[in-house]
């Protein structure tokens, strides 16, 4: 029951729910790249710099090496979204565990948790990432800890607030009571009611990085063997006067991607609060 | 009962700058031990990796580098070394630059803080400006359009915004320079500087005013609700009275603590900034740097840039407690 | 011979919801003279504070809109009047007092500021004579070391402190109607005497109107001349204050009486508690409002809605069991 309305409060946000078709229809031309494009989308087809509409058989034209950037943008949503999802998962993991154990036991454990989080809103974070992965190697996999070990902090703080206002209430104290372990009580407990708000911040730190991986791949420090959107952006920049197009398109897509997490986390978050709604 | 004169505030300031720089120390260490670690963590020897990729062959500087790097020593007292280094202001030597490293820095670090606090300037005002327009004229065609614009600006890669108003406002129509920070030959004026700042600080600041103006647009409708409002509207001061100054000071709180928080990534978005537009500041030393693998100059950026938003936060601290008397120091 | 300070007639106000419209105030008339007292009286929700804000023009809108009657302030109606006109009544020739002090005042302003902005906006003192001025009201009502005070901020004051401030606020352009809001509510009780206290002296100094709105009849019977019973959005009783607790007409009065400790009133002993609730405005009965929950409802009281009727000069109730004979 309360599933459901919370998802009839979710579909009557229009902004949400255009946030989520737009959003599906990303990952449906992410997953089916293979199908419709079938060859390496870095390989040359065409006459360079072709403008989008000029060749019916390149709706979106090509780029300075005459490769095709339909096909490109569409595998590149592949790299993007992949990227996205799993540094805002590795971001969730860092931040719930930490954020669990500081508002849970408090003390010294919370003390050195809000020291950590104070750490890593000092360092700027962008650059931290760029070290991370230059030092460890451009990978995919290295991209997406970097992103993810920037990220964290808002998680923690969300999770700890979270824990903190749950941790003495009657049903915890019923479980200490009865001899459950510090262990189950969190996870089995406590997480599970404190996890909604948690969902609705992951939903934005996707959004979030997935700015941030274009940014490295924008700046020629992403994985060289994909085409993600930013580096797409980037290979244009030399040809801004002549077809600033190569720059724009992938850059749309980027936003669009991004514009639409947003709804779809506000969406969700008005979803959560419904008294906000009526003010 | 707390005292209320001036001076008495002056000296909660005081106290609140000792903390800060107290904290600060704790914070420095973990960004110096965390980047050191993590450069550690590289594959390859530290030494090859710069030997190599600083082209140096002969042995006797190979040596000499061993020692001044002190790179038989175990990491714990190479790290140990390298606080005691900092603490005397010495962030070690750069071959590539061919000068210590903190002179190399120093050479970029006023325009990278220039692009920063224009762009802090210009996202806090357009931000709280749109934001009091939004809330002044809410569910109306302005707070619609305040809306809109924010969820773009939100959602925009700033590099990639920098590229399209390059494209629109330097090739299409001409009105404003590419890139640089000063026109080559016969620039440098403080006006030829502001004009080359335009592009820059709009790509780097609208994404952050979208973000105070959608803060301070909810903020300032819950703070509309509260009762001292009703209060001021009984003295028979009109609603723009009220707004602008009962409203609107307690409404910039939240955005003030945000504006804090964000300033890592700010610094940290001005390195992308300074790519996109050729703007000379940190940014270009760094991408030469973390390429060349330049360790001594990425860690002394870090260090440096970890200072300069701990200063800044201490600088919004100090705003807030302006902003809010109810801020007792503990 | 000088107009009535403050003369509501047939005032009503209307809530304009997404479930339908709430007569929040129906057809309230009351007038009060130079130094009088007139307690508006009632459980929350009955529409007190909606009837102020209305005198006030100061109802949030939307939702709350004023449909009908009239405010005649000093004669002049003031219903029909701009809101730029409204300026220069509030806090001029209507002053009002709000229930909880600590959040009636700016947390981060001064209170110096916060009173010289009401005198500066309807006096043309500048800035030093507005801050002279405002020392003179924290003396006035009863604030020690007030010249140390006006540079304090509100949460450096106690709640009487602060609701001394707000006080010196409403009476700072000396109005002649000053509309007081459960001014004493949110205060510790030794506090509330001194300010009713307060609020009495000033009274009778500048010989304000006053509307006291409260839900506390020990209050009553020490402030009030006269007293004005609401009941989901009407007067339901009136009378001098003395009459009221001697012998109340309307049902609702004498429960209200009976669940109130007053020392010396007949019932003191008896804390009887009126069963069930104000029934919310868009769930009005047919007949009249109180009828579900009175003791003495007859038939008639479920069909059809008693009028306002005037036993004696002075006296009104609307109640068909108070017709047939005293409670």
């Amino acid at each position: 029951m309360e599933r459901f309305a919370f998802l009839g409060r979710f579909a009557r946000n229009r902004g949400a729910l255009a946030g989520t078709v737009i959003i599906l229809l990303v990952a449906f031309a992410a997953l089916s790249a293979p199908v419709f494009f079938p060859t390496d989308p870095l390989r040359m087809v065409a006459q360079p710099e072709l403008w989008p509409g000029e060749d019916p058989a390149f709706p979106l034209g090509t780029d300075s090496l005459g490769r095709d950037m339909l096909a490109m943008l569409v595998h590149g949503a592949r790299a993007t979204l992949l990227i996205g999802l799993f540094a805002s998962a590795v971001a969730t993991l860092i931040g719930v565990s930490v954020g669990a154990a500081a508002g849970y036991f408090g003390g010294w454990i919370d003390e050195t948790a809000m020291r950590a989080v104070e750490l890593f809103q000092t360092i700027p974070n962008l650059i931290f990432v760029l070290t991370i992965v230059v030092i460890l190697g451009s990978t995919l996999h290295n991209i997406v800890i970097a992103i993810g070990i920037v990220s964290w902090t808002p998680i923690a703080r969300m999770t700890r607030a979270e824990f903190l206002a749950l941790r003495d209430r009657e049903f915890v104290q019923a479980c200490r009571s009865m001899g459950m372990g510090d262990f189950g009580i969190i996870v089995r407990e406590i997480l599970p009611n404190a996890l909604p708000p948690v969902i609705v911040l992951s939903s934005l730190v996707v959004a979030g990085a997935i700015l941030f991986e274009s940014a490295v791949s924008f700046l020629g420090l992403g994985d060289p063997n994909i085409a993600s959107w930013g580096r797409l952006v980037g290979d244009g920049r030399e040809l801004i006067r002549s077809s600033w197009y190569i720059c724009a398109i992938p850059g749309v897509a980027i936003m669009v991607t991004v514009l639409c997490l947003n709804l779809i986390g506000d969406g969700l978050n008005d979803a959560l609060n419904p008294k906000l709604r009526d003010r | 009962m707390a005292s209320t004169s001036g001076s008495s505030r002056r000296n909660a300031a005081l106290r609140l700058l000792k903390r800060r720089l107290l904290q600060a120390i704790p914070l420095m260490l973990g960004v110096v031990v965390i980047n050191f670690v993590l450069i550690h963590l590289a594959p390859g020897s530290f030494l090859e990796l710069m030997t190599a990729e600083n082209q140096v062959s002969d042995p006797a500087t190979v040596e000499l580098l061993r020692k001044t790097y002190g790179l038989d020593d175990p990491v714990w007292l190479q790290l140990v070394k390298y606080i005691w280094a900092l603490m005397h202001l010495d962030f070690g030597f750069s071959y590539r630059q061919n000068m210590p490293v903190l002179d190399a820095i120093w050479v970029g670090l006023p325009a990278t803080l220039l692009l920063m606090i224009s762009s802090i300037t210009l996202a806090f005002v357009i931000g709280v400006a749109a934001g009091v327009v939004a809330s002044a004229k809410v569910r109306t065609v302005w707070d619609t359009a305040v809306s809109v614009a924010a969820m773009f600006f939100f959602a925009a890669p700033s590099f990639w915004l920098g590229i399209m108003m390059i494209v629109l406002f330097a090739v299409k129509l001409g009105w404003l320079p590419v890139s640089g920070m000063e026109t080559i030959g016969g620039g440098g004026g403080v006006l030829d500087i502001l004009h080359h700042l335009i592009l820059p600080t709009l790509a780097l600041g609208l994404f952050y005013a979208a973000t105070y103006a959608r803060v301070m647009r909810s903020s300032m409708l819950e703070v509309a609700q509260l009762d001292f409002v009703r209060t001021a509207r009984a003295k028979g001061l009109s609603r723009r009275r009220v707004t602008l100054s009962h409203v609107l000071r307690n409404a910039l709180l939240p955005v003030v603590t945000i504006l804090g928080v964000q300033m890592g990534t700010i610094l940290a978005g001005s390195v992308v900034i300074e790519s996109v537009f050729s703007w000379p500041g940190v940014g270009s030393l760094l991408f030469d740097s973390v390429s060349s693998r330049n360790y001594p100059v990425v860690l002394g950026i870090m260090v440096l840039g970890s200072l300069v938003v701990i200063a800044a936060n201490i600088a919004v601290d100090l705003i807030y407690m302006w902003l809010d008397p109810r801020i007792e120091i503990r | 011979m000088a107009a009535v300070p403050l003369e509501v007639s047939d005032l009503r106000t209307t809530l304009f919801t997404r479930r339908g419209e709430m007569k929040a105030v129906d057809g309230l008339s009351l007038s009060v003279g130079a130094g009088e007292t007139v307690a508006l009286v009632g459980e929350s929700g009955c529409g007190k504070s909606l009837s102020a804000l209305s005198i006030m023009r100061l109802l949030p809108d939307p939702p709350a809109r004023i449909v009908g009657g009239a405010v005649k302030l000093n004669g002049r109606d003031i219903v029909p009047l701009s809101e730029e006109s409204m300026l220069d009544i509030r806090g001029k020739e209507i002053g009002m007092i709000f229930q909880d002090p600590m959040s009636a005042l700016n947390p981060v302003a001064t209170i110096e500021k916060q009173i010289a902005e009401v005198v500066m906006a309807h006096t043309g003192l500048g800035r030093f004579q507005a801050r002279a001025r405002a020392h003179e009201l924290l003396e006035q009502v009863g604030i020690p070391d007030a010249a140390r005070r006006l540079d304090a901020y509100p949460h450096q004051l106690s709640g009487g402190m602060c609701q001394r401030v707000v006080i010196a606020m409403a009476i700072a352009c000396s109005p002649s109607v000053l509309i007081a809001d459960e001014p004493t509510t949110a205060l510790d009780v030794t506090v509330q005497a001194q300010v009713l206290t307060l609020l009495k002296r000033l009274q009778a100094e500048a010989g304000m109107a006053m509307i006291f709105i409260t839900h506390d009849l020990g209050v009553v019977a020490e402030t009030a001349d006269r007293v004005v019973v609401m009941y989901a959005g009407r007067k339901v009783e009136e009378a001098a204050v003395d009459d009221l607790f001697e012998a109340p007409l309307h049902p609702y009065t004498a429960g209200l009486i009976g669940a109130t400790p007053v020392p010396g009133a007949v019932r003191a002993e008896r804390l009887a508690d009126i069963p069930g609730m104000v029934p919310p405005l868009n769930a009005l009965p047919p007949g009249c409002a109180f009828a579900p929950r009175c003791p003495r409802a007859m038939d008639r009281c479920r069909t059809e809605r008693p009028a306002l009727t005037e036993p004696r000069p002075g006296r009104r109730v609307a109640c068909f069991a108070a017709e047939k004979g005293p409670t």
